[in-house]
């Protein structure tokens, strides 16, 4: 199945907490710009199928909240990862394929159908939830997909979180850079 | 394609020059080598700028081609925009005056070069030009230059964290006074009332002033102006007078065209404006065109820059703002600048890593990387650092026969150091302004490196003597009496101050100039920025 706005759609059907009316709000919302990046693009989206999305997005969650999101906080990281793949084409695409494939290898099952607990387990169990390779790991040998995806996968997922109004939502503000609003709030304490 | 001055980029000078002379009554037509980035898209550009890209990036990419050397190089990168607008679609929105004394480095301090005009001469184009750009701004600079008119718009209110700042400098006895902006405080001149976006690189909503939202635009509302984008001038053809007669221009289907004016402008940038001036040398003209000096692309001179940082036990509640509203000029004029360069000190409103860089250096996951972020989030302070650069021959914008752009033409190479005199005016700013964060209460203080603002100057200086400078106190080349070359190539010298509103009160004075010379018998006044 292709990474396409039906596949999104279809995830996020599937996802926890979902409010309909939302999703089209965000689905109608939406449109023009997908249709502007998609024209941008000389050659066809590259692809992720629906089950690489769950894998990718279900590894996320424990990393960036460590529980199930809610589908605002899920459409957070499918933007990203949609933006990613149209920007940096084969590279993040194939970064997230591994990630979704290691996941899978190691929980020797559809990593998506763990609940929260159980992809703790697998993550922590194969320090999948640091990027920092330790130098007795180096000693030890680390695979090249296990490296990919501590290295490069796990920050870029956490920075896609963080780095929206979710994470300016962790530290108190509802407005930021990106989103206008009041002028004079800069010259106050936050309330 | 014809018209009576043909100018080449669409950026501060050029945009500006368009209209001031199109107002006039004069046909001018512009060629600009990027696109017209349209407003109505802005959105995208702010998502681009928010992913941490350049907003501003066009196509093909091999327009934009360079190479750098020298012991600092100095990369173009981000720190240009082509298109429309050119650097004002960028730019912070810094407006300040030069100082008196910038003048007259020479006289007075006896380094560097005195400038071929005074503060005085450019007094009123610096009000012209505060007035068309809509600069909001409030004159309590202790140090500042006399000036015969009010900024057109109140200025930025401080910020929380100016307040810290001030009761500071306060202690310490430094002056601390509001950072005059084009950027509206109030709605003006047809353009809205900032609204706090954070996203200043790329304004979505216009408050900041933007020669594509204004100028360009009124420029060809009069009927007199043309604007040609996607045309990358190529050479400039003398005739046997040797005046310029013709820039040939191609667009992306590399068919040479010409464009044929009676009084040429270049107005493309410091680098850019150079690298025309090379390209366009011949048999005759071996060192390029207007180059008899030897000295188009020497003394290339930005503003080598630092950031002091502290952190803060409390919260000082940053990224609400894009922008700084509070600095000192203290030492931009007083103080040692036979030894050591002048600096400024911008009071930063936004200071250390953001959410995102906070999560993506933490190393913890799931809800304890959750608190680390809000427990981390909003402790830091800085101070940025501005220094002057002395014009220096090292310093060269040349061509690079072995790396050529998308039409074949050779790449600009800028050679670039920073010399002891720029070294010591940064270290002696890094203990100032160390003091400052001291004596706020900040702990864990440090400067980052060593980086450049993206203001790019003195590459076809002025002054009255053709041997040592290349265009006169109008801006008139001395070798090619029909050639114009704006912007800040100009400088002599670069002060601390950004040059912005410099090169508009320069342009303003030299269409001012060309003007009189095409229609000698013409009163007529240009329209000016309605009053809001």
């Amino acid at each position: 199945m292709s990474f396409t706005r039906r596949v999104l759609l279809l995830g996020l059907v599937a996802a926890p907490g979902l409010d309909p009316p939302r999703l089209l709000k965000w689905l109608g919302g939406r449109g023009r710009g997908f249709s502007a990046t998609a024209a941008a693009a000389a050659e066809p989206a590259p692809e992720l199928t629906a089950p690489e999305i769950d894998d990718l997005i279900a590894f996320a969650e424990v990393l960036v909240e460590g529980r199930p999101l809610s589908a605002d906080e899920r459409k957070v990281l499918v933007d990203h990862i949609e933006y990613r793949i149209t920007q940096g084409g084969g590279y993040y695409l194939e970064l997230y394929r591994t990630t979704a494939q290691l996941v899978n290898r190691l929980a020797r099952a559809q990593f998506s159908s763990l609940d929260v607990a159980g992809r703790i387990a697998v993550m922590t169990r194969n320090r999948l939830t640091s990027p920092n390779v330790l130098p007795e790991e180096q000693r030890g040998g680390i695979s090249d997909d296990t490296r990919a995806v501590r290295t490069r996968a796990v920050p870029d997922l956490i920075g896609g979180y963080y780095g929206s109004d979710v994470g300016w939502a962790a530290v108190g503000y509802d407005t930021f850079p990106g989103r206008c609003g009041d002028l004079a709030r800069y010259t106050n304490p936050e309330r | 394609m014809q018209a009576e001055v043909g100018i080449i980029g669409a950026g501060a000078a050029g945009g500006i020059m368009a209209l001031e002379l199109a107002s006039r009554g004069i046909s001018v037509a512009v060629l600009e080598s990027g696109p017209r980035h349209d407003f109505s898209r802005r959105g995208e550009y702010v998502r681009r700028y928010l992913r941490h890209e350049n907003p501003w990036t066009i196509s093909p990419p091999t327009l934009d081609v360079y190479t750098v050397g020298g012991p600092t190089p100095y990369h173009l990168a981000g720190r240009r925009a082509r298109g429309v607008g050119g650097s004002t679609l960028h730019w912070e929105g810094y407006a300040l005056r030069l100082h008196a004394s910038d003048f007259r480095l020479r006289s007075i301090h006896g380094v560097g070069e005195d400038w071929p005009i005074s503060y005085q001469d450019l007094e009123r184009y610096y009000g012209d030009a505060e007035r068309m750009l809509g600069v909001a701004g409030v004159p309590d600079e202790p140090e500042a230059s006399p000036r015969s008119t009010p900024y057109p718009l109140p200025a930025f209110a401080f910020s929380y964290s100016d307040g810290l700042f001030a009761r500071a400098c306060q202690t310490l006895g430094i002056a601390f006074h509001h950072l005059s902006q084009a950027r509206n405080s109030l709605a003006y001149d047809g353009r809205a009332q900032c609204r706090a976006c954070g996203t200043c690189q790329a304004c979505p909503t216009g408050a900041k002033a933007s020669v594509d939202l204004t100028q360009i635009p009124r420029a060809e509302a009069t009927g007199n102006t043309q604007v040609i984008t996607g045309a990358t001038a190529l050479k400039l053809e003398l005739d046997r007078s040797g005046e310029v007669n013709a820039a040939v221009y191609a667009q992306a289907d590399k068919v040479e065209r010409r464009l044929e004016a009676r009084v040429f402008v270049l107005a493309g940038g410091a680098v850019e404006n150079a690298r025309l001036l090379l390209l366009s040398g011949s048999r005759q003209l071996p060192g390029g065109l207007a180059n008899r000096s030897g000295l188009v692309g020497k003394f290339f001179m930005s503003h080598p820059a630092i950031d002091v940082v502290g952190r803060a036990s409390e919260r000082v509640y940053p990224y609400r703002i894009g922008f700084s509203t509070a600095m000192s000029r203290q030492f931009a004029v007083a103080g040692d600048r036979v030894t050591q360069g002048a600096f400024l000190l911008e009071f930063l409103n936004s200071a250390g890593p953001t959410p995102e860089r906070i999560a993506m250096a933490s190393g913890r996951w799931g809800p304890a990387l959750r608190q680390h972020v809000k427990d981390e989030f909003g402790h830091w302070l800085g101070i940025r650092v501005y220094a002057d650069q002395l014009p220096d021959r090292i310093n060269t914008v040349s061509l690079n026969p072995r790396v050529r752009d998308y039409f074949g033409s050779p790449a600009p190479h800028i050679h670039y150091s920073v010399g002891r005199y720029e070294r010591a005016a940064l270290d002696r700013a890094k203990e100032i302004a160390s003091k400052i964060l001291v004596a706020v209460g900040l702990t864990q203080i440090r400067p980052t490196g060593l980086s450049f603002a993206g203001h790019q100057m003195g590459t076809h200086r002025m002054g009255t003597d053709s041997k040592t400078s290349v265009v006169n106190e109008n801006l008139r080349c001395h070798d090619v009496p029909n050639l114009y070359l704006v912007g800040g190539g100009c400088f002599v010298t670069a002060s601390a101050s950004p040059p912005t509103l410099t090169i508009a009160a320069l342009a303003i004075r030299a269409a001012e100039h060309i003007a009189a010379r095409i229609r000698p018998t013409r009163q007529s006044e240009p329209a000016r920025a309605p009053a809001r």
